[in-house]
Parts: C-alpha cells; sequence; structure tokens
C-alpha cells in the first residue's frame, strides 16, 4: 500500500487538504473578481463571494466538529430535511434563468439542490452500508434507485439538468466503490445513457435544422413520437440481438443468450422511456435542455462560447496574459466566464503555469480524499468520501473535459473556483465532512 | 481495515481512470496554450480590437504668397461597431432612432448599419455639427456600438475663391471605384478629387490614411484605443496663382454689371496663370459631405461650368489686334493711311455699321485701334484679306486648346474662308466685314484672348499656361516642378510689335480703354463687344501692363456675360487686376523663371 501509516501524524485536521483547498479558492476568487472586472452586478457578485467564504468555512470547521456517524444515525432527518427543501423550492423558490431552484433569503439566495448532492450521498452511503452483506444482488441496486429517485424527480421538476448530470454518476460511483455487480451497474448506466441520449439528440436534431437535411438524421427524427416507428425499432433492435446471438453459436462463443436479450432489453427500455420522457417534458423544460445543451444560444452559433473559450485560453500562453489583463474574459467575450467557464479566465491571465497548478491541485484533493477514504473508521465513512472524491471527479472531468473540447458543452460549474455562493458553501460542507472522517480515523485511536 | 469490509480496489480503478485523464487533459493544455498560442493570440487579438480608417489630411494647396486656399480640418464622424446580438430587425430600429433625433436621412444609416451585418465597422455619419454631438452623445447610452472618432476633413476657409481652379473632392461614383479599386490606399469610404486641381493632382494630393486601433469589448463598446498609425499627410500643391490679384479678379467680377464672367491673368513672361476666376462659382465645401451634408439642395444647381476655358464668346473688337497685325505684318497698310469713318460701311448689299453712330471721321492706324472704329478695320479687313486673318487667328492661337491642365477647356471656333470650304459652303463679302470685327462664327474663350494678351506682351511667345508650380511633400521636398513650356512662337517685325503696343496703348491713354488707365503704369489694351443674338452683349476687355521695361509683367482677360461694354463693364475689372499684380512688391522677386527667362 502506498499510504505509510508511520506517516500519519495525531493530526485531527488534513492540514494538505485544507492548504489545496484553499489556494483553489485563492485562486478562484481571483479570477472571479478580474472577470467580473466590467459586468453590470460585479459588486454584487464579489460580495456574494467574500460572504460565501466565511460562511463555508465556519459550516466546514462546525461538521468537522462533529462526529460524521451522527449523519449515518440521523439520515432519515437529513434526507427528509433535503426533500422538503426541494419540494418547498418548488412552492416558494424563486426563477432564475429558466429554473425554480433559489430561495431568496434577505441577504442571499440559496440554491438547495447543491446542498441535495450531500444529502444523497449521505443516504446513500448509510443504506449501502447496511446493505453490504448483499451488496452483489440486482435488488440492492433497484434498493439505491428507490432511493434516490425522489430527489431525481424533484430536480427534473425544477428543473435543474446540471445537478442531475452530476448527482447521477455520483450514485453509480459511490454503488460501484461499495462494490455492487459490474454487469448490474452497466445495464443501470446503459439504460440511463439511452433514456437521456434520445432526448438530447432530439433536442439537438432540433437546435439544428441543417441536420434534417440528411435522410437519415430526418428519419431518426420520427422516431421521437409513438406510433409504428416505435414497432419497426423495437423489432429491428430484437432482430439485430437474435442474429448476432445466432452468430455467436454459430462461432461457437460461448456466450450466455442472456446477456443478448439483456442488451436489447437494455436498449429497448432505454428508447421507450426516452420517448416517454422527450413527451413528458414541459415546454420549458425543454427549452431548458436547450439552454443547457447550448448555453447562451445566440445568432453566432452554439459553437461560439467554446471557441471564444478556447481562444481566451490558447491567447494566454505559457505565462498568460497577467492578472486582471485578460483580453478574451474582461471584454466580455468568453460567456458565463465568472462560473462556469471560469477556467478559461484563469488560462488566459495566468497562462498554462495557472491552468496545471490549478489542474494539479484538484487531482491533489481528489487524492488526498482517496486517501481519507482509506483510512476511514468504519464503511459509512469510506462511502461518503468515495460519494465526495465522486462528486469532485465528475465536476472535474465535465468541466476541463469541455473546456478542452473533449466532453460535450454543459453547464457545470468548477467547485471552489466558479462563482455560486450555495456551491461553495455545499463543497465546504463536504470537504467538512471528509475532515471529520480524517478526524476519527483509525489511526488515532 | 476498511480493506476487508470494502472493495478498495475499485476506488484504485476510479484513481487510475482519473489519472489518466488528468494527463490527457494536461496534453491538450499543451497543445492549446503552448503549441497552438500564437493562433489563438492572433484570434484574440483580432476578436478585441477593430480598426477605423483615418482620412490623411490632404494635400493643402498654397496660392504663390503662401495663403492656403484648400487646407484640411479635424471633423467628427460616427461610427458604428458591430454587437453581439444585432440583427436587421434591431438596426432598423436603430436607423430610425438616429435618422429621428439627427434629422438626417435615414437611407443613408440604413445602408451604412446594414453593411456591419458582416461585423465591421461601418461610418454612419460625417462632419458631425457640434448640436448633434450632443445628441449622439446621449444616443450612446441607449445604443452601445455607436462611437465618435476625430478625422481629418477638406476644407476650402476662402469658400468659392479660386473653385473653379481647385475643384472639389466627394464621394466615389461606381466609375471611380472601378479605376481606385486598384489602388492600395482607397477604400469605397474615399473621397477622391472630382474636379480642378484636387483631380488632376488626386494622388499626391491624397496622402496615407491611417487607422486606429481600438480594443472593444464584445457589446461592441469602445474601451480604449490601443494604437494609433499615424496618417502621411497628402504632398502640398503650390499655385502660380497670387491671393491678391485672383481677390481682385473675382471681387471685380462680383461687382460687376451682372456678376457673371471670367478672369485670366497669365504672367507673360512664363505663362503661369495669376488668376483665374469664373463666376457663378461655387463653394466646394459643400460637396466634401455631398448629399448627406446640409447643402445637398444647393449642391444639385452647383454651376460647375467653367466660364473661362469652357464659355466660348465672340471676340468683337477684341480681335481687332489679331487684324491689325496681320495687315500690319503684311503690309496692306501703312500706319499713317486713313479711311473716313461716316459711322457705317457701304458693301454694297448692306450697310455695316460702325459701333459709333455718328462716326468717328478720319482715322488712322493708331486712333483706328484706339478708339476701336468699325469701319476703319472694314476697310484694313477687306485690304488684309480674309485667307490672311484666318491664317493669322490660327497663328494666334484661336480654335486651338491652350493646353491648360484643366478638364473641359474648348477650341473655340476658327472662322474664315477655308473653314467655310470644308464645309462646303461659300464665303461672301460680308462675312470677311464681320470677321474683321471679331464677329460671327469667330467664337474664343477668355483663356484664348488671355494668351493672345501675352504674346502681344512678349513679343510673339505663346506659353503653356498653368498654374501649380511646384508640388512639395510633407517634409517640404519638392516632388514635382512645373517648367514653363512654349506652345509656339509667333514671328513679326518689331515695328509691327512696336505698332500694335502703341496702339493698344493708345486705346488705354485715350481711346476705348481709358477707364483702365493707371498712374504710373503702362497699360495696353482693348476692348470688346461680343454680340450676342440671345441677349445683351458680351463685354470683353484684354490687356498687358508693366511699370517701365518690357516684358510685361501681366496679361489679362476680363469677360463680363452681359456686360454690354468692354469700356464700362469690363475694363474697370481689369484695371483692378492689373493694380493688384503691380502693386505688388514680390511680384518681381517671385519669378518662376531664371534670369533668361526675364531677357525674353
Amino acid at each position: 500500500m502506498v499510504f505509510q501509516r508511520a506517516n500519519l501524524k495525531k493530526s485531527r485536521m488534513d492540514w494538505a487538504l485544507l492548504a489545496a483547498i484553499v489556494a483553489v479558492l485563492i485562486i478562484g476568487t481571483i479570477a472571479i473578481s478580474s472577470s467580473v472586472f466590467f459586468m453590470p452586478h460585479q459588486s454584487k457578485i464579489i460580495k456574494t463571494q467574500i460572504m460565501a467564504i466565511p460562511i463555508g468555512f465556519t459550516v466546514l470547521f462546525a461538521i468537522w466538529s462533529l462526529n460524521y456517524q451522527v449523519f449515518q444515525d440521523q439520515w432519515k432527518l437529513v434526507y427528509t430535511i433535503m426533500l422538503l427543501a426541494l419540494i418547498g423550492v418548488l412552492f416558494f423558490g424563486v426563477v432564475e434563468r429558466g429554473a425554480r431552484s433559489w430561495y431568496r433569503l434577505p441577504l442571499f439566495s440559496v440554491q438547495p439542490s447543491e446542498f441535495a448532492r450531500i444529502g444523497v450521498i449521505l443516504a446513500l452511503a448509510n443504506y449501502l452500508d447496511k446493505r453490504f452483506g448483499r451488496i452483489k444482488e440486482l435488488s440492492t441496486v433497484l434498493g439505491a434507485i428507490v432511493l434516490v429517485f425522489p430527489v431525481f424527480f424533484l430536480l427534473i421538476k425544477q428543473p435543474d439538468f446540471s445537478a442531475v448530470l452530476v448527482t447521477l454518476p455520483i450514485i453509480l460511483i459511490m454503488l460501484f466503490c461499495a462494490g455492487a455487480d459490474v454487469f448490474h451497474l452497466s445495464v443501470i448506466l446503459g439504460y440511463s445513457l439511452i433514456t437521456a441520449l434520445f432526448p438530447i439528440a432530439w433536442t439537438i436534431v432540433d437546435l439544428n435544422p441543417e441536420l434534417r437535411n440528411s435522410a437519415a438524421m430526418n428519419m431518426f427524427f420520427r422516431f421521437s413520437e409513438f406510433g409504428i416507428n416505435t414497432a419497426i425499432f423495437v423489432a429491428a433492435v430484437s432482430g439485430t440481438a437474435y442474429f448476432l446471438w445466432v452468430l455467436s453459436r454459430k462461432l461457437y462463443a460461448k456466450i450466455s443468450g442472456v446477456y443478448f436479450a439483456g442488451a436489447a432489453l437494455v436498449i429497448i427500455l432505454g428508447f421507450l422511456s426516452g420517448i416517454m420522457v422527450k413527451s413528458q417534458m414541459k415546454e420549458y423544460q425543454q427549452k431548458r435542455l436547450e439552454v443547457f445543451l447550448s448555453p447562451d444560444a445566440d445568432p453566432k452559433g452554439a459553437g461560439y462560447n467554446l471557441i471564444q473559450a478556447k481562444v481566451a485560453m490558447g491567447s494566454g500562453g505559457f505565462f498568460g496574459k497577467g492578472i486582471f489583463s485578460g483580453t478574451q474574459s474582461r471584454l466580455g467575450f468568453v460567456p458565463e466566464r465568472h462560473t462556469d467557464f471560469i477556467l478559461a479566465v484563469i488560462g488566459e491571465e495566468m497562462g498554462f503555469w495557472g491552468t496545471m497548478i490549478v489542474m494539479v491541485l484538484y487531482i491533489f484533493i481528489m487524492r488526498r480524499l482517496i486517501f481519507i477514504a482509506h483510512i476511514a473508521r468504519d464503511r459509512f465513512g469510506y462511502l461518503t468520501i468515495c460519494g465526495i472524491f465522486g462528486m469532485f471527479m465528475i465536476y472535474f472531468l465535465v468541466n476541463f473535459g469541455m473546456l478542452l473540447g473533449l466532453s460535450p458543452v454543459a453547464g457545470v460549474p468548477l467547485p471552489l473556483l466558479s462563482y455560486g455562493g450555495s456551491n461553495l458553501v455545499a463543497t465546504l460542507t463536504a470537504v467538512g465532512v471528509a475532515q471529520s472522517v480524517y478526524a476519527r480515523r483509525y489511526a488515532l485511536a | 481495515m476498511i480493506e476487508k469490509q470494502s472493495p478498495v480496489e475499485r476506488l484504485h480503478l476510479l484513481w487510475i481512470a482519473l489519472f489518466s485523464a488528468g494527463i490527457l487533459f494536461a496534453l491538450r493544455v499543451i497543445n492549446l496554450q503552448i503549441l497552438m498560442h500564437s493562433y489563438y493570440k492572433e484570434i484574440s487579438d483580432r476578436n478585441r480590437t477593430q480598426i477605423i480608417p483615418q482620412t490623411a489630411p490632404r494635400g493643402r494647396i498654397f496660392t504663390r504668397d503662401g495663403t492656403a486656399v484648400a487646407t484640411s480640418k479635424p471633423s467628427f464622424s460616427m461610427v458604428y461597431f458591430p454587437q453581439e446580438g444585432q440583427n436587421l430587425k434591431s438596426l432598423e430600429k436603430m436607423a430610425r432612432a438616429l435618422s429621428g433625433s439627427l434629422n438626417l436621412s435615414i437611407e443613408e444609416f440604413r445602408t451604412a448599419l446594414y453593411k456591419s451585418v458582416k461585423g465591421l465597422p461601418v461610418k454612419l455619419a460625417e462632419g458631425i455639427s457640434d448640436k448633434n454631438m450632443f445628441l449622439i452623445s446621449e444616443m450612446r447610452t441607449i445604443y452601445s456600438g455607436i462611437n465618435i472618432i476625430t478625422e481629418s476633413r477638406r476644407f476650402y476657409p476662402f469658400g468659392a475663391f479660386l473653385s473653379h481652379m481647385t475643384g472639389y473632392i466627394g464621394k466615389m461614383e461606381a466609375r471611380d471605384w472601378e479605376k481606385y479599386s486598384k489602388e492600395r490606399d482607397y477604400t469605397m469610404d474615399s473621397r477622391i478629387g472630382k474636379s480642378g486641381l484636387e483631380k488632376a493632382f488626386e494622388k499626391s494630393l491624397k496622402g496615407k490614411d491611417g487607422g486606429v486601433y481600438l480594443e472593444v469589448d464584445s457589446k461592441g463598446r469602445l474601451m480604449s484605443i490601443l494604437e494609433s498609425r499615424r496618417w502621411q499627410p497628402g504632398s502640398d500643391i503650390f499655385l502660380t496663382v497670387d491671393f491678391r490679384i485672383q481677390k481682385a479678379a473675382e471681387d471685380g467680377l462680383a461687382g460687376s454689371l451682372t456678376g457673371k464672367g471670367a478672369v485670366v491673368a497669365v504672367d507673360p513672361r512664363s505663362g503661369a496663370i495669376l488668376a483665374f476666376a469664373s463666376t457663378p462659382d461655387y463653394d466646394p465645401n459643400m460637396y466634401v459631405l455631398g448629399a448627406a451634408g446640409p447643402d445637398a439642395e444647393r449642391l444639385k444647381q452647383a454651376p460647375e461650368f467653367n466660364c473661362a476655358i469652357q464659355g466660348t464668346y465672340a471676340p468683337g473688337s477684341a480681335f481687332k489686334i489679331v487684324v491689325a497685325a496681320a495687315a500690319l505684318e503684311l503690309n496692306k497698310i501703312k500706319p499713317e493711311e486713313t479711311f473716313f469713318c461716316p459711322g457705317f460701311y457701304d458693301a454694297g448689299s448692306r450697310i455695316f455699321r460702325c459701333w459709333e453712330k455718328k462716326g468717328h471721321g478720319n482715322m488712322n492706324f493708331l486712333n483706328g485701334i484706339a478708339h476701336s472704329c468699325d469701319v476703319y478695320f472694314y476697310n484694313l479687313g477687306l485690304k488684309t484679306g480674309a485667307m490672311n486673318i484666318e491664317k493669322f487667328s490660327k497663328m494666334f492661337r484661336l480654335g486651338e486648346l491652350s493646353n491648360v491642365a484643366l478638364a473641359g477647356e474648348k477650341a473655340g471656333n476658327l472662322f474664315g474662308p477655308t473653314r467655310r470650304l470644308a464645309k462646303m459652303s461659300y464665303w461672301f463679302i460680308g462675312d470677311t466685314l464681320n470677321l474683321s470685327i471679331g464677329q460671327g462664327e469667330l467664337l474664343a474663350t477668355p483663356m484664348q484672348l488671355a494668351q493672345i494678351a501675352s504674346a502681344v506682351a512678349n513679343r510673339g511667345t505663346f506659353w503653356k499656361p498653368y498654374f501649380v508650380d511646384r508640388v512639395a511633400d510633407a517634409d517640404g521636398n519638392t516632388v514635382y516642378k512645373e517648367e514653363p513650356e512654349i506652345l509656339s512662337k509667333v514671328s513679326l517685325r518689331p515695328s509691327t510689335w512696336d505698332l500694335l503696343r502703341d496702339g493698344l496703348e493708345k486705346a488705354v491713354l485715350e481711346g476705348t480703354g481709358r477707364p483702365a488707365r493707371i498712374a504710373g503704369a503702362r497699360v495696353f489694351g482693348k476692348t470688346g463687344t461680343a454680340q450676342n443674338p440671345h441677349g445683351k452683349d458680351h463685354a470683353w476687355f484684354v490687356a498687358f501692363a508693366e511699370t517701365d521695361v518690357e516684358p510685361s509683367r501681366i496679361a489679362v482677360c476680363v469677360l463680363v456675360e452681359f456686360g454690354e461694354h468692354g469700356a464700362s463693364s469690363a475694363a474697370p475689372i481689369a484695371k483692378q487686376v492689373i493694380e493688384a499684380a503691380l502693386g505688388d512688391k514680390n511680384s518681381d522677386e517671385w519669378l518662376v523663371n531664371s534670369g533668361e527667362q526675364k531677357k525674353n
């Protein structure tokens, strides 16, 4: 094992993790202040950021001082508060950018979906801990889905696709780390990918009318509604699966027919639920999905934002243009520059070094989380840290990948770096939980 | 330990996946930020900068005394930077609003604004008035993307002064663009010389346009000025025209009976034009802004007709100089020979009148020319013969272009038996009589008569009239120098020249040209009246003058349209012009030519 127990000091706080967190936060605050310089509400944004930092650290230290095991004991309470907050926001929340996901408080607004993520992690960690004996069973996986379903339902109601996109992989990662059957997980992954893929693909075709010029695409678009086409699709998939099964038999490949039947079933079920999701989606949800898929859609085309973000990073070069000197970001060419595209600001103003430092800091944070997972006192602690690790990992992969052109554009922020008070406090809360797990590790006993 | 309770190795699989992704990202970052840096840097610079071309100040035009008659002054232009999210609808709205509050034509705005769809900055209006500047600065808060820049604009400080020579500049038309699009420094917006000097010396005057590099944000708002690439001013033109003489000519024409006509004054020693006036004239300033300017209406009726080289009139009695020269040179008469003038001449079939109905009595050569006696010249003409008169008018370059470097010059019409024959028609004795006093089909421009006066003054040399002394670039280096050029020479006996001079001097001292008499100077002149079948007669006066020694320093031709009598309308103007020329102490020091020309 890479971790040397002897190196562990009798510290109650993982100072290395905390230092990395503070470093990212400082870089983020500098980048935010620079990017909002010419923006209309710049003083409000900076004020929120300045206010969120002490609140976040207060929460961090408060949770650190608690024994994290209290969350396992009181998981029902945590889970209920979370659901109530998500239900309440549908009634009392205010709409911002198409989603009803904000509580407006006298001094600031709170986005409960950011905190819901931690609730889901804690509840799921407890559930998986309890089900550890039967972890390989399908019922465990289905039970996990049942547990988190209300949260997903409420998130789609807002609708907050960003939260859905981030929370779903976290659940899969936690199931994976808990030791769930890989086949079950791939079925779930396949099913949810297909379910999500069809409406997204249809929306993309819808957004880009030029795509419909090709006969194949037009045909594909016709499948988006129930009818004779649905039957054709089901028959085609079943037929193909059967053909492949027969083919494998002829080649003496010993693959059970269950896999072919299962694959066909997953595709067909995913397709059917995709049509259902598409038809059930309200107009504003559809709109929100479009915005999510091509943020800030404008006459210059959906690719404009990404191109400008790339130009910002590329023009930064090795040493960057200097802090507070980025022309791309400060003059407004990079959209969402203080939130989802904050990395472009860092890349432009601090250059290659800035980008690499941020990347190394993130990987270091995640490495520390893996370490904490290792030394956790119990399985609940281990699973909780896995969830937090998964959260960081998804944010990191999606956001960096998006900016580097390796994953599709999605409105996902970078924790601790992007502007967003609720996200910052929620992330620091998660770090607080991690520190609590660290503080109550075995080695200390 | 936790390893026994949980599948930690799975977490390690995730770590490996994450680490691989990290390496992949790092490679991407190296590619993006280091390998592709220069590519993206260029895009980013292009993104934030907009270039506004700035017109270079056109070269100035100076008279020989150093007065600038065409110069440049700063002017404010309204430009529009294309914006994110603009569309034809929003642009149309802006065009309406701008034209509404600035009280300018909507069409111009619309055309300009629609061009911005391509993502390039456009110029919306030029030469903005102070009042509109205030309005625009208010509108900028509503319509972002509107900015104001300073440019250099052509300015003619004396308005219409010398306008027929300077010409004017204006917007390009389609056919101009065909011609200039090949030149590197021209854009569709460039102003070009459309007439006169501005057109003839377009390339020298133009200069090199500069540009301002502006930093703008994504909304097209001006953030800062990054760099100003200085323009290079055009070359200056130094004219031979003298401000005071020109002023005298223009004032004289303005104060004349009808205010219409032309004055051409040349230096008989070189052919340098000293004054060149033609009325009606126009203020070239109004062309600078063109149809967008406040003078759009006046512009349509702007008189571009250049009377001095385009107006052709019967020379009338002024032509008697040529007739006399022919008669004397060919020994057809003796100067002391007299003819009796009863006030008319009986040509048998028809009576030809003298302008003096009472008659002049006995007239010898000097009196005949001094009093411009028609009957004397009828006799002279008959004795000399129409063929000879025609030959001499050709020698004196009537019917020929003076080749002055201005567009549209007319050659007039040579009149005589040869020409008649060419037209397969007959020549009658009445034609000879008409020709003798410069009437009939004979037509000449004021420029041609000024040439004749100059040739008599310098005893036979026809210079090519020129008005550009030199062109000097912005640093003062002469890049072009015009040398006097002899077109032709008329070789007559000195006695002929002497007699002509005596006759013309007598005309001013005691004859018809008395209004041009100047104390302390020798003025030689001849009046003329061009019969005009369409209205009142046109008045001519041609003269040259010297203070003490030959050659004369100025030869002048004045034409007053519908001025009736040369003596009353034209001669006083010539007098003012000559006074201005002789009174100018610099005029002797200022010699275009070296000593050898002086001897000429």
